[in-house]
């Protein structure tokens, strides 16, 4: 990834702050390249990089007691908020359709990914998990 | 604005059911600044470069395709036409310069690069010679590299002398990569009136008026147009058309949404969505199922290139409004041995060279993925080559050839690609010679239509 100049200055600027003006030019380029190189390698996908932090979660399969319950218990534990809800069965089988706010969230979309899956595989359903942004740019203009 | 039930399930469906997915998101890198004398210099820059801006690319990638819940298909790379730069390289070096694409790309966890190209259109440096008898050697030492070489442009009529050196290559290719089914054609693409910006190998590369990093991103769903004619059931050609619109245009801005996030991830300017409808092997995704299901008894029938037409012309007018920056080839894709239904009506004899040559005046890229006899002579596949040319150039649109003379093949054959490209039927070949107009050689001057200031 490229660091803009604008950045290494702003970064230059945070060293000569913490450090004070007597910082030798030695240790000021020492401090700057490091902290450079670590700005370069975090290219994840970081939460604030979307445009808002909801999320839609789907999950489909043969309807038994609890599928509810047992996802929103998760989503409970880790602080996440449902803000809208729509099931319907037809026949044996159910579909659910939860929009949730996961900006509070402490887990990164990744690690609420992995935790709904295993419990997808263990009431064997299928569950996923899709950012609200590519449903808007679909179904809105 | 709250979403519906049905329109979160019709984008699952999509992605779940009819085999939406984003086909490629390509990353262009400039190579303009690796020039030197050496070529082991030349060798070790190509290499820091790619691998230092490609590095989280497939990465990146990765996660967008888990956090939206699309799958992307590909990742690729395309670097600026090796010719440009390194014109001063003799054919061994530029065999050398692919080694080192593929390395690089082998390091980054792609699986095809392009770029080892020239546009020759109107005439050849020396450079762009001694790339193009490199071609068949690199090709078949390399896995990776891709390959394109465009011949003829709208601006500069069609440069007749590539054309038979090109053919000349074609057949070489096939004969050094024989034992895989001379899989080296498959990588191999002879172009009119190139884009500078297509994101779908073998003819991706990075235009010269290119920034020194982009990001384009190639949408497929022959699927999910299929599905949505499938269930609109009878109606006129007016709505037909406005049906595939629609379907475009979601596709194309799901497209367009993961192009931005990768190349704002990785730091580089987005570049283009190319809206090919590009087909897979895979049951259904196809695009000749499509025409099949507009009407047609089978693909090749009479009426095939007017539903085309159709076809490729709405998919344009939805992807447009869908995206700010559309480019690349942005047409149907047409080749044969990566859509099943293609290679179903070849085997029937329902679809002929000449039917598909008709078919590519309407939409984009022309013969794609063609295999036909390996003893198919060279002034036949060069007149092949012309006559796309030609469609190309006085229509001012792209046209381009990959065809495979299959060594040791027959009509009738099967030859087994695996994977994306699939497999194909050799194709039977007319049995006349244009050799001595071909041998003409020299430049078919530009058309009338070249003139437009």
């Amino acid at each position: 990834m490229n660091v803009s100049e604008q950045k290494i200055r702003e970064i230059t600027i945070e060293v000569l702050k913490e450090f004070g003006d007597n910082i030798s030019p030695e240790k000021l380029r020492e401090e700057v390249y490091k902290r450079v190189q670590s700005f370069k390698e975090k290219p994840s996908v970081s939460q604030n990089s979307m445009d808002s932090g909801r999320v839609i979660i789907t999950s489909y399969g043969i309807n038994k007691p609890g599928v509810v319950s047992k996802i929103s218990t998760i989503l409970a534990q880790n602080n996440c908020d449902i803000q809208d809800i729509t099931q319907k069965i037809l026949q044996e089988f159910f579909t659910m359709i939860m929009i949730v706010d996961i900006s509070q969230s402490p887990l990164s979309f990744k690690e609420l990914h992995d935790l709904l899956a295993s419990a997808a595989e263990e009431m064997n359903i299928k569950i996923m998990i899709q950012h609200e942004d590519v449903f808007r740019s679909m179904h809105r203009i | 604005m709250p979403y519906e039930f049905e329109e979160i399930l019709e984008t699952i469906k999509m992605t779940q059911v009819e085999h939406f997915d984003i086909r490629t998101v390509t990353l262009g890198i400039n190579l303009r600044d690796c020039a030197d004398r050496d070529v082991n210099v030349i060798c070790q820059k190509i290499y820091d470069k790619i691998t230092r801006i490609a590095k989280n690319h497939v990465q990146i990638a990765n996660e967008i395709e888990q956090r939206f819940g699309i799958s992307i298909a590909n990742k690729r790379i395309a670097v600026t036409p090796v010719s440009i730069p390194f014109d001063n390289l003799k054919k061994d070096e530029f065999i050398k310069v692919a080694e080192t694409m593929d390395r690089a790309a082998e390091a980054v966890g792609v699986d095809y690069i392009g770029g080892f190209g020239a546009l020759v259109q109107k005439g050849f440096t020396n450079g762009e010679r001694e790339l193009i008898q490199a071609i068949p050697e690199a090709l078949a030492k390399t896995k990776r590299v891709c390959s394109s070489v465009n011949v003829a442009s709208t601006k500069a009529g069609i440069n007749m002398d590539a054309i038979n050196l090109m053919s000349h290559q074609i057949k070489e290719t096939a004969r050094l990569t024989a034992k895989d089914g001379s899989i080296g054609c498959a990588k191999l693409v002879v172009f009119c009136n190139v884009p500078e910006d297509n994101p779908f190998v073998a003819g991706a590369f990075h235009g010269v008026s290119e920034a020194e990093a982009s990001i384009n991103v190639g949408i497929s769903g022959p699927g999910v147009v299929l599905q949505a004619i499938r269930d609109a059931g009878k109606i006129d050609l007016g709505q037909l058309a406005e049906i595939i619109k629609k379907t475009a245009f979601k596709i194309t801005r799901a497209g367009e949404l993961i192009g931005r996030k990768v190349a704002e991830l990785l730091g580089v300017e987005f570049g283009i969505v190319d809206i090919s409808l590009a087909p897979t092997p895979a049951e259904g995704d196809s695009v000749a199922d499509i025409l099949e299901a507009m009407g047609l008894e089978s693909v090749g029938s009479p009426g095939t290139t007017a539903a085309l037409a159709l076809l490729n012309d709405s998919v344009k007018k939805g992807g447009l409004m869908a995206s700010s920056y559309v480019g690349g080839l942005s047409g149907a894709f047409i080749p044969v041995s990566e859509d099943a239904g293609m290679i179903r009506a070849v085997q029937k004899g329902n679809l002929s060279l000449e039917k598909l040559e008709a078919m590519t005046c309407v939409c984009s890229v022309g013969l794609d993925m063609i295999a036909i006899p390996g003893d198919t002579p060279e002034e036949v596949i060069a007149g092949i080559i012309a006559d796309e040319c030609a469609i190309g150039v006085i229509n001012d649109k792209t046209t381009a050839v990959r065809i495979i003379p299959a060594y040791g093949k027959k009509v009738g054959d099967m030859v087994e690609y695996g994977g994306l490209l699939g497999s194909a039927p050799v194709m039977p070949v007319r049995n006349l010679t244009p050799k001595d107009f071909v041998l003409r050689g020299g430049r078919i001057p530009a058309p009338v239509r070249s003139l437009t200031n």
